[in-house]
């Protein structure tokens, strides 16, 4: 197959001028004054080097200024590259400009013609593609009305419609789909994956991973403006998650340990919460300390990822300052949005605690955890029986669970479903 | 280069409606939209007629005839200019989102000038009618002036487009430059009253062939008043020298707003 989009070593830098010159005005005065034009070339892409065939859809996931939009642009030739070359087969369309180019004195009639001829199509393309635009954009009714009158929904409505009818042969999309209601939004979304299944070349960039891996082929992960990976979008999306994850969890540990480190050399420790907001880390009288906690996964690896239903084990490790008696271990696993999902302890489990040495580690175990899709945080404790707390760390780290049912709730009980059912043929 | 141009050309359907889009926003918005394309030079010819023939008593026949033949061309090329200099920057959101030949836009401003320049010489025409000036053959000649003058004007509206990005007064200065301009330009004046022996430190200057030299609206406006007001060919090399100053300077203009192009995206 032929390649429709390659970048060969594409670099693009860009100048930050910190105090550039905005006119001739400000250029005088910085030349009397003598000040230095501070310059820092900053590299939005260094060496970037892949390949789009045609047919293909390609994701581009990263984080924030990683580089996405500048691989955009450069597809659609807004911007050029300081080195390296890029080379595109055919029209390229982009749903970066939603209504770029509109004129908000002009009629939606006039202006779909001018925006197909933004887009480099010629007047007769136009008159074949009108009326299907039209109806794509549900605007029959407002076709001849000014622009300035639409509202946003219905503005961006016939950009989204101008911009997929001129018949690209590579589309870019860039986080568009945010556009409009959800009978619209789904809309899109159908034309998009119509587009894929007729063989146009996609290039799509977004932060939502589910519609990146249930649309694209493969997927493009860019990470401070370099190729970190590319490859089979489900691989990539989950080894990206799992950078993220691990990220966040090193940056909530070091803030959980920069805030331990202060409140270790204060007076003795609270031993209550001072108040009930889920960020107040960690409080109690240390008879007991924790000094450290890790999930691991079924290879006994220290891991923040999960696939839903997997084995994992949450390790604590544990300091007994002073003999109490009957140390109570306990877990609590709450989802990003405070939902308490799961807590236990080991007075709960009826497991004895007396008798531990000084110092050791204890090990829960969940040969599956079925947990749905999302971001979790854990919460590790050890207290006494009346609940007074030795060491009580909120928001001990944070991991994710992923998975490929998209079922809703909070977690899966094992189920089956018989269908037909009939009660001779169920043992229960 | 060359390809640059055949992509200009397949966009020339961009050009076209980028022009009507001009040309609907100015008409569509006033009522009078039209008659006020025509109003304006009216306006301005009755002013200047009165101040010069009643105040100045100077004695040029068929004064407003004389005034229009290179008010509405001097008008057209100032109202050309400062939009070309708008033109990019004030098509910000669509330079940052959308690729397209950017020289499209100095283009598309400088045509629908043009086009309100067509329109308002319908004055003239009647101007000529009301004073009787007789229509020669050499208004024959009118298209080529016109053509070159477009080329002129593009040139000055590329390369002020341009600077126009990288530094935003360029519009404000351009202003009172085209406001010295038009008084150093001989529209409500004949050359004739420029002296062709002035001493200058010793030196003896023919200040109007100087004119002609340094300024070729002033070389334009004598070859309009040629064939309009006095219906005679301009003279041919006295032409030829200014159509080759226009288009040296178009292709210079041109040269230079592909060049700064490139960098517009990242300026803004």
């Amino acid at each position: 197959m032929a390649t429709a989009v390659c970048f060969d070593n594409v670099s693009k830098r860009f100048i930050l001028h910190h105090e550039r010159p905005r006119s001739f005005q400000e250029w005088a005065i910085q030349t009397i004054q003598r000040r230095a034009n501070m310059r820092e070339p900053f590299w939005a892409l260094r060496d970037v080097s892949f390949s789009v065939e045609q047919g293909e859809m390609l994701g581009i996931i990263g984080e924030n200024g990683a580089g996405k939009s500048t691989v955009l642009k450069l597809i659609s030739r807004i911007l050029e590259p300081t080195s390296g070359r890029v080379s595109v087969q055919g029209r390229v369309s982009a749903l970066i400009e939603l209504g770029a180019g509109f004129h908000p004195d002009l009629t939606g009639r006039e202006n779909i013609y001018l925006n197909g001829s933004i887009l480099g199509l010629s007047k007769r393309e136009m008159d074949r593609q009108f009326a299907a635009i039209v109806d794509f954009a549900e605007m029959e009714r407002f076709i001849d009305t000014p622009v300035k009158h639409y509202s946003s929904g219905m503005y961006a409505r016939l950009g989204f419609a101008v911009a997929i009818h001129v018949h690209p042969d590579v589309l870019l999309i860039d986080e568009v789909l945010a556009v409009g209601d959800e009978a619209f939004q789904k809309k899109c979304l159908e034309r998009i994956n119509e587009l894929r299944r007729l063989g146009r070349t996609i290039i799509y960039v977004s932060h939502n991973l589910g519609t990146v891996e249930e649309f694209c082929h493969r997927v493009l992960w860019l990470e401070a403006g370099a190729v970190r990976g590319l490859g089979p979008a489900r691989e990539m999306t989950s080894r990206y998650l799992l950078s993220v994850h691990e990220k966040e969890g090193k940056v909530a540990l070091a803030a959980h340990h920069a805030q331990v480190a202060t409140s270790d050399s204060g007076p003795p420790a609270t031993p209550e919460p001072s108040s009930n907001d889920r960020t107040s880390r960690r409080w109690g009288s240390r008879d007991v300390e924790i000094p450290a906690a890790c999930i691991r996964n079924a290879a006994g690896e220290e891991a923040y990822l999960f696939e839903s239903g997997e084995a994992v084990a949450i390790e604590i490790a544990y300091r007994v300052h002073r003999p109490v008696e009957e140390p109570v271990f306990g877990i609590g696993i709450y989802r990003n949005d405070g939902v308490w999902c799961y807590g236990t302890n080991t007075d709960i489990d009826g497991i004895p605690t007396s008798g531990l040495s000084d110092q050791g580690v204890v090990r829960i175990l969940f040969p599956s955890l079925p947990l749905l899709e999302g971001s979790y945080t854990l919460d590790v404790a050890v207290h006494a029986r009346d609940g007074y707390p030795y060491d009580y760390h909120r928001n001990y780290c944070t991991f994710a669970v992923r998975s490929r049912v998209k079922d809703a709730g909070v977690f899966r009980p094992p189920h089956r479903w018989i269908i037909p059912y009939t009660s001779e043929k169920m043992g229960l | 280069m060359l390809s640059r141009l055949a992509e200009l050309f397949q966009y020339r359907e961009l050009i076209k409606n980028l022009v009507a889009r001009d040309l609907k926003v100015r008409y569509r918005h006033s009522v009078l939209g039209f008659l006020w394309c025509l109003g304006n030079p009216l306006l301005m010819t009755l002013v200047f007629t009165v101040v010069f023939t009643v105040l100045l008593r100077s004695n040029i026949p068929k004064f407003p005839v004389f005034l229009l033949c290179a008010l509405l061309p001097w008008n057209f090329f100032s109202t050309a200019v400062v939009g070309a200099i708008n033109s990019v920057v004030g098509n910000e959101a669509l330079i940052n989102k959308v690729y397209f030949p950017r020289e499209i836009l100095p283009i598309a401003v400088v045509l629908s000038n043009l086009v309100n320049f067509l329109l308002a010489s319908l004055v003239l025409l009647g101007m000529l009618l009301v004073f009787r000036t007789p229509l020669t053959p050499a208004l024959l000649f009118l298209p080529l002036v016109i053509i070159v003058q477009v080329a002129f004007t593009l040139g000055v509206g590329f390369f002020l487009a341009s600077v126009n990005v990288f530094f935003r007064d360029t519009a404000i200065i351009m202003e009172t430059v085209l406001l010295a301009w038009f008084f150093l330009t001989p529209v409500f004046y004949p050359i004739e009253v420029l002296p062709q022996h002035y001493s200058l430190l010793g030196l003896d200057l023919d200040v109007r062939r100087l004119m002609y030299i340094v300024n070729p609206m002033a070389s334009l406006a004598a070859s309009y008043r040629d064939v309009l007001y006095s219906g005679v060919l301009p003279g041919l090399d006295f032409f030829a020298r200014t159509a080759v100053t226009a288009f040296a300077v178009l292709a210079l203009g041109y040269l230079f707003f592909i060049r700064t192009s490139r960098l517009f995206q990242e300026a803004m």
